[in-house]
């Protein structure tokens, strides 16, 4: 007996390193808002009382949704509690404990829809979902067009916004979410089923059984039930589960959607259309940036004193604070004065307004190389300020800025790049969420960049010709006229 | 055809021009003489509107200049005044992105409206008459100082102003190439041009201006026929010039 005791509170010394992402992460595992270096969340009540079971202490490791399975793999801990599902290609580089929960899908629409009743309805609209999740693997087979967040939260709010127009998502979220908004509602009833497992690293044989094991005792002993009914989760799915569990039965999914494999082909063809989406937020912003660039330049060099003043804060605001920062403000502050724009957009519009900025600074220094003497020249001659600007001026102006603008516009491109902060599929989103649901981030990492160069190379090269045809011109010129 | 009265010109509290008058001529030169800093230059800036002036009038024809005017009415009568006077400045501001021709066609086609095709034959008759018409397509990066100059001044030409002005044609041309410049100038004058001529070159001036303007310090120190001034000058200080010069 005493020997027993003894082996216990040594057993209670090694830590049980569980690992989830908080962030956004209610009502899994989340940060108390009363108590905000405290976590809460049924999975957090959960790896409790596993690791009393298994007479271990826990302790959580918070991490990134999306990084879970390498950081596991990493050793950053040695399981993951955090409403995974036991999916083929998550299977090649994990293995999996005994299921701990069977997870429903519901959809969420916005109070005043009245069309959407079921994901049938949604074949035209955008559903938001969770990226590399049931719900969204659910979505891409039947082939509604989604948006993928990295939490929850963002998703039920740009469904508020009206950016989206439903928002499918594991029933644990959807009752924490919704079951207290005043301005969402379910639409039809959950459907779907899968299962909650925990994450282990492959071989670690010895900690699953341990796992296992721990499980059945929180399952027999009604801690779990306890667990889930006070987080409102418990439901008939959760008695068929733990009836056949504590009879011995293995319990497979119904479903076998979850196991959908990674594909290559389709894969490549979602990172053509980030690729699209990339270029047409670089071009798009470029052109916002060109010419918004030019009034701020004069602006902040000839206007009055009060414009000039105007102009000076909107480039030092614009050049002195990160891009990211103000994506952020753009994507989820302005909709709080009811300007909601959609996340393209967005960042079409941010990156636009933030290069603004440098190309204004880029044109005021190209103007100011121009000789005063030469806007002289053109006064005597009897043009008008406009016409002396238009047709003496910015032509010898934009020789000079070609260079620097060309450079902007390259990192402009890969500056894109931020957008997957507000969910913009772009490549960079892509090769996150794909390399995430295959563990390929080898070769997605070189497939994006030659996506990246491909397009960028040519730019440049295609801007140094610009360059030196404009300044080889008068060379050639001469030559020409030699020779004749 | 140009009356010059009492004209103040100050700048930063001080005094640049002090009371300069004279008067020129229909079909002569007015050379303007006198060391750096004597105000000769921003005389030439006050006569072609870059600079407002504080005091006094200017006359040409039927606009006139004065201190008196409002700002919007000054610049109105300066854009008449421009129609009318060319000026070559010292470094000349030929624009570097576009052709000799360009150059000489950029005015009359997008100020005065001048077909294309018909501008360009005057230019190339003005190209002509300064000796340039085989470089018409060149830029003029390319051009030596002297090419470039006589560029400027058909630029200035295409324009048919009743009056041309010069700041400083000599100061980048040697002794041959200024002797050149001159009997070109004259060829103009004998044309029917009415000029003004800045410069710190006596030797140039003379066989080129009818009177001659000397200054120091921002006043007028002699104003009268070139020949009488350069040989029995009134005043010492001319005097002194002169023979330094010589």
């Amino acid at each position: 007996m005493t020997g027993f005791l003894c082996l216990t509170t040594g057993h209670a010394q090694q830590p049980l390193r569980w690992g989830a992402d908080p962030s956004g992460g209610a009502p899994y595992v989340y940060n108390d808002p009363n108590h905000p270096d405290q976590y809460i969340g049924y999975e957090k009540e959960m790896a409790d009382a596993l690791a009393a079971a298994m007479g271990r202490r826990p302790e959580f490791v918070p991490s990134d949704w999306e990084t879970l399975v390498s950081a596991l793999q990493r050793g950053s801990f040695d399981i993951i509690i955090n409403g995974l599902e036991p999916t083929a290609d998550r299977l090649k580089q994990i293995q999996f404990s005994k299921p701990y929960y069977i997870f429903q899908l519901a959809l969420t629409v916005r109070n005043s829809e009245q069309q959407i009743h079921s994901l049938a309805d949604c074949r035209n609209r955008t559903v938001g979902t969770l990226g590399n999740t049931a719900a969204s693997r659910l979505l891409e087979k039947e082939g509604v067009p989604f948006k993928g967040y990295a939490d929850p939260v963002a998703a039920y709010r740009d469904l508020e916004l009206k950016r989206i127009d439903a928002v499918l998502m594991d029933v644990p979220a959807e009752v924490f979410y919704v079951g207290k908004s005043k301005t969402l509602k379910r639409a039809g009833e959950p459907f779907f089923r899968g299962t909650y497992n925990i994450g282990l690293r492959k071989g670690d044989d010895a900690l699953k059984a341990e796992v296992d094991a721990g499980i059945d005792k929180i399952i027999r002993d009604g801690t779990l039930e306890q667990i889930l009914r006070k987080w409102s989760l418990w439901n008939d799915a959760q008695t068929e589960l733990q009836t056949q569990m504590r009879s011995g039965q293995t319990v497979n999914p119904t479903n076998e959607l979850t196991s959908s494999s990674f594909n290559w082909r389709g894969a490549l063809w979602r990172l053509a259309r980030a690729a699209v989406v990339t270029v047409l937020v670089a071009f798009g912003s470029m052109i916002i940036a060109v010419i918004l660039g030019m009034p701020l330049a004069m602006g902040q060099s000839k206007g009055p004193r009060w414009l000039q003043w105007l102009c000076t804060i909107y480039i030092e605001f614009f050049r002195g604070t990160p891009v990211l920062v103000q994506l952020l403000f753009l994507y989820f502050g302005l909709p709080t004065i009811g300007l909601a724009m959609p996340g393209w957009l967005t960042a079409l519009v941010g990156l636009g307004l933030n290069y603004a900025a440098y190309e204004s600074q880029v044109y005021r220094a190209a103007l100011e190389a121009i000789p005063r003497g030469q806007w002289e020249a053109s006064y005597l001659l009897g043009m008008n300020p406009l016409l002396a600007f238009r047709r003496i001026i910015l032509p010898q102006a934009f020789r000079i800025a070609l260079p620097p603008m060309t450079n902007d516009f390259v990192s402009l491109f890969k500056d894109t790049s931020v957008a997957y902060a507000i969910s913009v599929w772009e490549l960079a989103t892509a090769y996150r969420e794909l390399a995430n649901a295959s563990g390929q981030f080898l070769l997605l990492g070189v497939a994006v960049s030659v996506f990246y160069l491909a397009m960028s190379l040519p730019m440049a090269h295609l801007a140094r010709r610009l360059e030196r045809r404009l300044q080889r011109r008068e060379a050639i010129e001469a030559v020409e006229a030699e020779i004749v | 055809m140009i009356r010059v009265e009492n004209l103040i010109k100050q700048a930063n509290g001080t005094r640049i021009l002090r009371g300069v008058s004279f008067a020129v001529a229909p079909q002569t030169v007015l050379g303007v003489i006198g060391a750096s800093g004597s105000g000769k230059t921003t005389l030439l800036r006050c006569l072609n509107g870059l600079e407002r002036i504080n005091g006094g009038a200017i006359e040409f024809g039927e606009i006139r200049l004065d201190a008196n005017l409002s700002a919007h009415e000054y610049s109105r009568r300066v854009k008449q005044l421009r129609r009318k006077v060319g000026t070559v400045f010292q470094h000349l501001y030929l624009f570097p992105h576009l052709t000799v021709l360009g150059n000489i066609i950029e005015a009359p086609v997008h100020v005065l409206h001048v077909p294309r095709r018909k501008a360009e034959g005057e230019a190339l008759e003005l190209l002509e008459s300064v000796g340039l018409k085989d470089k018409a397509r060149r830029y003029p990066e390319s051009l030596s100082g002297g090419e470039q100059q006589r560029v400027a001044i058909a630029r200035a030409l295409a324009m048919h102003p009743a009056l041309l002005m010069f700041d400083e044609p000599t100061s980048a041309l040697d002794p041959r190439r200024s002797a050149g410049l001159r009997s070109l100038l004259r060829g103009f004058v004998e044309r029917g041009h009415t000029m003004v001529v800045v410069s710190h070159s006596i030797g140039f001036l003379e066989g080129l201006a009818d009177n001659l303007l000397y200054m120091e310090g921002g006043e007028v120190v002699e104003y009268g026929e070139t020949e009488k001034i350069l040989n029995s000058p009134g005043d010492p200080r001319t005097k002194d010039f002169v023979q330094q010069a010589q």
